[in-house]
């Protein structure tokens, strides 16, 4: 394979893999609606523990039954850390309420405020 | 009894060894007598993405300003490929920091990346400084103030988290001071006349955080990481 192709390839796939980025480094809130916040219940299919943010990504239904994936963002591992969460703190398969502010693009994304779990139990994601 | 005497004898003679290490440690401190004691686990007390909020207008020289305008968080940013942020841009992110006053140095540990900052209280810049991400920073006490003056970037970073660029041309000078307890300003001039077309200023406030540890922070997430070059 020549440079040249292999940085084509390595171009297209780095797109690909930015366009489905949920959002950037740290960044400002201005990206989300601080004004509202949106509650979704559903269920857990992946919690990414990472850095410099961590997602639970859910399932839920929307009004016509349809499977509607969405994405909560939190702040790095760290600063969670600070506030009682850990790599498992939620689990695929945990039914949870997901509370936050709603992307301003429209996009099944929200900047968590906190979740509650299937006992009621609520754990805030609030790190400052 | 004996046993008890035996280590009595040991820990003197332990004590005696490791006393001279201190008194040579403080006689040598960075930080002189009465001057402010900076340690401790710092976090930011409001997050400022952008050094130029809405409304005003930073003063680009025409290069900068068109640099400004191809910078995007999503795409561009040089710290999506988990590159060091650079002075100032590592002051003001939103996760602490951990100041240690040692011979010769101030450190400030960033979570941000684990990146470890030195400041040399007790030398001037080295001639001919090859360009860096975090440059070369030199400081001095002014009564309670740390006076750090920082030069030898390379051209790579972002002055904030939104895009203003500079150039190598880039000086940073800081004044550190404990406003009280629980509180540290850092009050910033950035001057880069390649970039700018006169100097300008930017301040950030901490609080200490007592009972804080760094954590580790690898910056793991690759899916957002790139690399331009």
């Amino acid at each position: 394979m020549t440079t040249k192709r292999f940085l084509c390839l390595f171009a297209i796939a780095a797109g690909l893999i930015l366009a489905s980025s949920p959002a950037s480094a740290h960044h400002s809130t201005a990206e989300y609606d601080m004004t509202a916040l949106t509650a979704i219940k559903g269920t857990v299919t992946q919690f990414e523990w990472s850095n410099p943010h961590a997602y639970i990504h859910i399932e839920t239904k929307d009004d016509k039954g349809n499977t509607v994936e969405w994405v909560a963002e939190l702040a790095s591992i760290g600063m969670l850390s600070r506030v009682n969460w850990k790599r498992d703190t939620v689990k695929p398969g945990d039914e949870i309420t997901i509370y936050g502010n709603r992307a301003k693009n429209g996009k099944n994304l929200m900047r968590l405020d906190k979740i509650a779990f299937a006992n009621g139990q609520e754990l805030s994601a609030n790190v400052r | 009894m004996r046993n008890h005497l035996k280590y009595s004898i040991v820990a003197g003679a332990a004590l005696l060894f490791i006393l001279p290490a201190i008194f040579a440690q403080t006689a040598n401190s960075s930080k002189p007598a009465g001057a402010p004691d900076l340690t401790g686990v710092w976090m930011i007390d409001h997050f400022q993405p952008a050094l130029f909020p809405k409304g005003t207008t930073p003063p680009f020289t025409p290069w900068a300003e068109a640099e400004f305008k191809k910078a995007d968080t999503k795409v561009n940013d040089p710290n999506l490929a988990c590159l060091p942020h650079g002075i100032p841009r590592l002051m003001f992110v939103p996760l602490p920091m951990e100041i240690f006053q040692v011979p010769d140095k101030v450190l400030m540990y960033q979570e941000a990346g684990n990146q470890l900052r030195q400041i040399h209280m007790n030398r001037d810049h080295k001639k001919d400084l090859d360009p860096t991400y975090n440059g070369d920073s030199v400081g001095k006490w002014e009564g309670d103030t740390l006076v750090v003056d920082t030069i030898g970037f390379n051209d790579v970073t972002w002055l904030d988290h939104v895009g203003l660029p500079h150039t190598e041309a880039l000086h940073v000078v800081e004044r550190i001071h404990r406003a009280d307890h629980n509180t540290l300003v850092d009050d910033f001039t950035i001057e880069d006349s390649k970039a700018y077309t006169k100097l300008w200023t930017a301040s950030q406030t901490y609080h200490l955080k007592p009972g804080w540890e760094i954590a580790e922070y690898v910056c793991d997430n690759n899916k957002y990481v790139y690399h331009e070059k």
